[in-house]
């Protein structure tokens, strides 16, 4: 008989190999039929897609790495398990996650990023430092223990002749859709126009009387909205704990870097590099499999310094 | 002074465990070890302004070499001895390694700090996935190493610490040392001084990997435990966590930040574990926005040497230096450039440039703007640059050389925009411009300066001679322009490039510099090519004019000749005042 992958995350993706590998990759006890391994792949792309897409918008516009990443991922998580614990729809927790994050995220720009636009490095490290903050304040609220949400979708589908999980095939969905949503916000709507602008030539889209600092804000609330969102939906894929979003942080930082400022960069660049993951973790080790991302994330740049961003 | 402190700390460490309870001793050991750590943080990232969060690998790596030793084969004085290389030589190796893949031509900051990143990420998954060897995730322990008590390592970890502490002291005092500033400040400057940065930086990470080894063979031998934690990416955050706030770019900060931060977390995260990482969390997003040189700065602000007030006597005494070298004369002209062409895609920004330069010209290049003349010296002082043709300078092709390695051959150039080093003195600027020629010593700053005479004499008749000590920032910007041209004359050029070196200066100043570059020419025989705007400065010195018009070299004539001719007054509309 035979066993389908991802059916009850429950059981099959509560453990990470090692810290810094996000379980993205299901752990089978059977031989992957290439259907499955290539269902793998797109589907752990979307994860890798969705969860760097608040950090991309960010850096893409304002040239900041917001090292709290892994931080408001787990603000978002934090949400499916506040919304559980009033016993309300587990869909509520995405609109609850995207305004939380949001909200925050407008909070740090104001106090904590907006001095540090000269000083990207020193960024790097004061929102590492807010990472900390969070973290730990969201151990004294909820504990350090493993938090349980309700699934926002069980069972499988049957998917070209083999049974998927259902939720990792509505990951794909959600990626096309935020894919799409930013693609129309930057190129048809003023905010992106303006942000765009910014991305070319800051002092001149100054000149041109755009509020700068205003673009930026909002940019950056969309960033950590999208990112908490992104919690959310990770939320049947992994355990939620005060640390969980860490071990997301690295994988998509280092897309990112590779993608620059463009998303369609960044789709291609989880398709291959998740491609990789998928197929190391399957054919080698899931223990290599986590750090696939990061090293050919490294050699690529090293090879060429704008990545996939030409693309 | 450095004598005295180091002596009180060596003191402190000897007696300390006669005073200390076992708790603390444990506790201040490992601080004491880490601090080592933090001071490889400092010099990488406080000084050389590489942002790292690599060194926990290289501590770790030490640390698992040694453990590994110990377990799989044993530990007699031998293989303490092995241990101890082991610990050094494989994170130097893969210091190199890593540093190659950080710094290349062209990297980017961002770039160092992303592989400073993956690196401790790859050893842990390593680890990780050791099995028995590395014992996996929960590390290794019950292994016996140096025969040392409580005390002992107290003391030796104490020790090794001190004399880290003022080796890195002496270091950065000296005039190599002040090299890590020059690069941190402005690293193109340093390569058109002919200093290879990247290698500067790959050795600089190397040695500091090794000395990160280091600790970690005393930390595996004094706790009998390494983990995977030892070595992950999130301890190195912490490293340079303790740094910025003990303050980074002062060695002793980091190291009282380190010692103290460490040793209260251990008090403290009993009582209340998950408050006090929010407490230090919260300092040190505060620190980063208000107080980025961390704590030391504070303290800094109150002494003399801090508010920049250096006293007058440590001003270095001006030597004139013979020439080193470049003393062979070469045949042939100097300069060659043979159908030159950069171009953007389709868009062509420079054509067929041909164009010779020997020895004693001053010649002057001219155009409107966008003519492609600062585009032209890119060309020759990168060999990345031009998209075709060739470009020889004293008969060397220089296709695919780095600006240092053109500099070798003698080129010098002058930016248009003073670059200069804004953190260092007018002496120490001066010096860098001499280290890629005479090595500078790494424990002692010397107290004279050797230049080249011209190099004094720019420096004689601008007034800087009388500001040797005074910190560049404090410069006007004509005094900066005249900085950077002895920086320059300083490398004993056989060429100098020059863009504009007289924007913005008054007429004074514009007319030192006319007299300058004429002496520099006709008696020195340098060869010089200088990009100007000004066409009655330009007549009055050059000894031959060449005209740039929408990328292509449209006269080359001499004085008479060219302002003379149609096609200028066409170029300059209303010419005649050329």
């Amino acid at each position: 008989m035979l066993i389908p992958a991802n059916s009850a995350p429950s059981s099959e993706l509560k453990a990470r190999p090692g810290p810094f590998v996000p379980a993205v990759i299901s752990i089978r006890n059977r031989e992957p039929t290439a259907m499955t391994l290539l269902l793998d792949i797109v589907t752990t792309a979307a994860i890798l897609f969705i969860v760097s897409a608040g950090l991309l918008a960010i850096f893409g516009v304002l040239e900041i790495v917001n090292f709290a990443h892994g931080a408001w991922l787990t603000v978002g998580a934090y949400c499916a398990v506040v919304t559980g614990g009033l016993g309300l729809n587990p869909w509520l927790a995405l609109p609850l996650a995207f305004v939380t994050g949001a909200v925050l995220g407008g909070v740090t720009e104001r106090l904590i990023v907006r001095p540090l636009y000269a000083r990207p490095l020193d960024a790097i490290l004061a929102t590492w430092g807010l990472g900390i903050v969070i973290g730990q304040l969201i151990t004294l609220w909820f504990g350090r223990d493993v938090q349980f949400t309700e699934n926002l979708l069980s069972g499988t589908i049957h998917v070209f002749g083999a049974n998927y999980s259902l939720y990792r095939i509505f990951a794909l969905a959600a990626a096309a859709v935020i894919g799409l949503g930013f693609a129309f916000l930057m190129e048809g709507t003023r905010l992106g126009l303006s942000a765009r602008a910014i991305i070319m030539n800051e002092p001149l889209a100054r000149a041109l009387g755009l509020d700068t600092s205003k673009i930026r804000l909002v940019t950056f609330m969309i960033g950590t909205g999208l990112t908490a969102l992104a919690g959310v939906l990770l939320t049947p894929l992994t355990s939620v704990d005060p640390t969980m979003g860490v071990a997301w942080l690295i994988g998509s930082f280092m897309l990112v870097m590779v993608a620059g400022s463009s998303f369609g960069a960044l789709a291609i660049a989880c398709l291959v590099f998740g491609g990789a993951q998928v197929l190391v973790s399957t054919f080698i080790s899931p223990i290599l499999g986590g750090i696939t991302v990061a090293v050919l994330s490294a050699l690529v740049l090293r090879i060429s310094s704008k990545g996939f961003a030409r693309v | 002074m450095l004598g005295i402190l180091a002596l009180c700390a060596l003191a402190l460490v000897i007696v300390g465990p006669m005073f200390l309870d076992r708790f603390s001793m444990n506790v201040l050991t490992r601080s004491m070890i880490y601090a080592i750590l933090a001071i490889t943080v400092d010099l990488l990232w406080g000084y050389a302004g590489v942002l790292t969060f690599g060194q926990a690998a290289f501590f770790g790596v030490g640390a698992y070499a040694t453990a590994m030793l110990f377990t799989q084969v044993g530990s007699s004085p031998t293989l303490i001895g092995l241990a101890l290389v082991l610990a050094i030589i494989v994170p130097v190796v893969l210091g190199l390694i890593v540093g190659w893949l950080s710094f290349y031509y062209g990297s980017t900051p961002i770039y160092a700090t992303v592989i400073s990143l993956v690196f401790p990420i790859v050893v842990t998954q390593l680890i990780y996935s050791g099995g028995t060897l590395t014992g996996s995730s929960s590390g290794l322990v019950g292994y016996t190493g140096l025969p040392f008590g409580l005390e002992g390592f107290f003391r030796l970890s104490g020790i090794c610490l001190v004399i880290i502490a003022v080796g890195a002291l002496i270091f950065v005092r000296s005039d190599g040392g002040r090299i890590l500033t020059a690069i941190r400040d402005n690293e193109t400057r340093c390569a058109y001084l002919g200093l290879n940065t990247q290698r500067i930086k790959i050795v600089l990470m190397a040695v500091l990997a090794g000395v990160a080894g280091l600790a970690g063979f005393l930390f595996a031998n004094a706790s009998g435990v390494v983990a995977p934690e030892n070595t992950g990416f999130i301890f190195g955050t912490e490293l340079v966590v303790w740094t910025a706030l003990g303050g980074r770019g002062t060695i002793l900060g980091p190291v009282l930040g380190a010692i103290g931060i460490d040793y209260l977390s251990a008090n403290l995260s009993g009582e209340l574990p998950f408050l006090w990482q929010l407490i230090i969390g919260s300092l040190f997003i505060v620190m980063i926005i208000f107080l980025p040189n961390g704590l030391a700065a504070l303290v800094l602000r109150f002494t003399r040497r801090g508010r920049s007030e250096l006293p007058i006597e440590s001003s270095p005494e001006l030597v004139m230096k013979t020439s080193l070298h470049h003393k062979n004369s070469i045949d042939g002209p100097l300069l060659r450039i043979d159908k030159l062409e950069k171009s953007y895609g389709s868009q062509k920004v420079l054509q067929d440039i041909t164009l010779d330069v020997s020895p004693g010209e001053l010649v002057s290049l001219v155009g409107p703007n966008g003519a492609g003349k600062t585009t032209m010296m890119r060309c020759l002082t990168d060999g990345n640059e031009s998209s075709r043709g060739v470009v020889r300078v004293a008969g060397k092709d220089i296709a695919g050389m780095i600006p240092n390695q053109i500099v070798a051959l003698g080129v010098g150039r002058k930016f248009q925009v003073a670059s200069v080093f804004e953190s260092l003195t007018v002496a120490e600027c001066l010096r860098m411009a001499r280290a890629a020629l005479e090595t500078p010593s790494f424990v002692s700053d010397s107290d004279v300066l050797g230049l080249p005479s011209a190099a004094i004499e720019i420096l004689q008749l601008t007034g800087l001679d009388q500001r040797l000590s005074t910190q560049v920032s404090l410069l006007s910007h004509g005094q900066k322009q005249s900085l950077e041209l002895a920086m320059v004359v300083a490398l004993e050029p056989r060429m100098i490039l020059l863009d504009e070196p007289t924007a913005g200066l008054t007429k004074a100043e514009r007319t030192t510099i006319g007299a300058i570059l004429k002496k520099l020419t006709s008696e020195l025989g340098l060869a010089a090519i200088l990009v100007e705007h000004d066409l009655d400065f330009v007549r009055d010195i050059s000894s031959r004019i060449v005209v740039l018009h929408q990328g292509r070299l449209v006269l080359d004539g001499s004085v008479e000749e060219v302002v003379n001719s149609e096609i200028v007054k066409t170029i300059y509309s209303g010419g005649d005042h050329v």
